[in-house]
């Protein structure tokens, strides 16, 4: 239990520098692309975890994450969106015979098509929520769907690469 | 009461999301209309300082870049010195000039963090008011407009660059003197645009823009850029397309102009203002 409670936190803290001070600083087509890969550590929260708790900690690693990239609130407001839909999502993609409760939501654990749903209805969810706070204008609507769309499949690209990096199959703790 | 209470159970979870949301949306609110937000007063040192540790790395890897740049600008000071001149004339006066007075002031500051590929892109810089940098400032860089100073902490500030969409500057045509304002639109970072200039004022490719000196954030005649093309689709007004002349993406040192009648000018337009209003209601 405690180690899952650390393991998480060291994951929040990791993600959310990776994101300010790596992957924000990546360019890619005037910023056409523009994945937000710090909500992995939002994904990633055990099945157990009761569905107050998953909107709490999405409150904070939003927070945190605001409080690297512009107005507090932005992010803030887009991972409680995340958090809301979590479990919702994992309830209507949920296999025949239900979770393992202790597990987390893994390609490993769960497959990789069923990964790439889960990750990817959420993080469009997530982005489509964030960009259109961010620019609060529908002038541009073409522009904005495809900075959503491309922007959606860049971070769920880099989620799946860094779980075949990171989860291999034995050492699963991480 | 135990149909309210079943009731509650059952949308609790919605009512949380509501309530983070909404707690989540003042932030934002707060944050945006007030310049020194207290979450950014808070936060901007210890954020400001990891930024700065990732400023120093990358700042080193391109020491090379950076000791050209400042061997030229050396280069160029050394030649503008005295003993580099030839006097022409051999009797001596002594001139002390009263008729001016300084009014703007310049102070480095080094960029720790820029964003250039959002809708509202800031930059930290380590100055704050402990090196009297404060609120609505003007940044320059290389002689070219970068931003305004939006709010302070201790060892940082967090500057509004060009490159936000609610940035806006008062700019001049410098060939015609034609004023019109200076804002971003989102998309390429060097690529400003110049709007409210009507169209029976001649605006062509090359042209070049630069402030206005109306604001008190900059003094008249700071460049922003160079005319890229015009967009006459419009009725009644140019939408000018400026590139800029400082390249948002490798901004190192900048300077923070502060004007020394800002005060002045702002209280004595506040007062004709307040006096104004008050002739009104009568």
């Amino acid at each position: 239990m405690l180690q899952t409670v650390s393991v998480n936190i060291i994951r929040i803290l990791f993600l959310v520098l990776l994101q300010a001070l790596v992957v924000s600083r990546v360019q890619l087509f005037d910023g056409l692309i523009f994945p937000w890969v710090y909500i992995f550590a939002i994904l990633m929260l055990p099945f157990e975890t009761p569905r107050w708790m998953v909107m709490f900690i999405a409150f904070f690693v939003g927070l945190l994450m605001d409080y690297f990239s512009g107005p507090i609130g932005l992010h803030t407001s887009a991972c409680i969106f995340l958090g809301y839909l979590q479990p919702i999502v994992q309830k209507i993609l949920a296999p025949r015979e239900g979770y393992d409760l202790t597990q987390r939501p893994t390609v490993q654990r769960m497959g990789l098509a069923w990964y790439v749903t889960y990750a990817g209805v959420l993080t469009l969810a997530h982005h489509s929520w964030f960009f259109f706070m961010e620019v609060f204008r529908f002038s541009d609507f073409l522009y904005q769907v495809f900075h959503i769309l491309l922007s959606t499949f860049a971070t769920l690209v880099l989620m799946t690469i860094g779980q075949y990096l990171i989860y291999n199959s034995k050492s699963s703790q991480l | 009461m135990k149909n309210i209470l079943a009731l509650l159970r059952r949308f609790y979870i919605f009512l949380l999301f509501l309530g983070l949301q909404a707690l989540a949306l003042t932030f934002l609110v707060r944050n945006n209309r007030f310049h020194a937000s207290e979450f950014i007063q808070h936060s901007s040192d210890w954020v400001g300082s990891v930024y700065s540790q990732r400023a120093q790395l990358s700042e080193y890897l391109r020491l090379g870049e950076i000791n050209d740049q400042l061997s030229l600008e050396n280069a160029l000071l050394r030649s503008a010195t005295p003993e580099n001149y030839w006097h022409l004339r051999t009797d001596v006066d002594t001139l002390r000039d009263t008729t001016t007075l300084q009014r703007y002031y310049y102070r480095t500051a080094k960029v720790v963090n820029a964003s250039v590929n959002r809708e509202k892109n800031y930059i930290t810089i380590d100055r704050g008011s402990l090196g009297d940098v404060r609120a609505d400032m003007g940044v320059i860089a290389g002689g070219n407009i970068v931003g305004v100073v939006r709010s302070a902490s201790e060892h940082f500030a967090i500057v509004m660059p060009v490159i936000h969409s609610d940035f806006k500057a008062s700019v001049r045509l410098k060939r015609s003197g034609a004023f019109g304002s200076l804002v971003w639109a989102g998309g390429d970072a060097q690529l400003a645009d110049v709007i409210d200039i009507p169209k029976n004022i001649p605006v062509a490719q090359g042209d070049t823009i630069v402030t206005s000196g109306y604001s008190t954030f900059f003094p008249a005649n700071v460049h922003v850029g160079i005319v890229d093309w015009v967009d006459d689709s419009d009725n009644d007004y140019h939408l000018i397309k400026v590139r800029m002349g400082v390249d948002f993406r490798r901004l190192d040192h900048v300077l923070v102009v502060s004007d020394i009648f800002k005060e002045e000018q702002d209280t004595l337009l506040n007062k004709v203002e307040q006096q104004d209003a008050a002739n009104g209601k009568r």
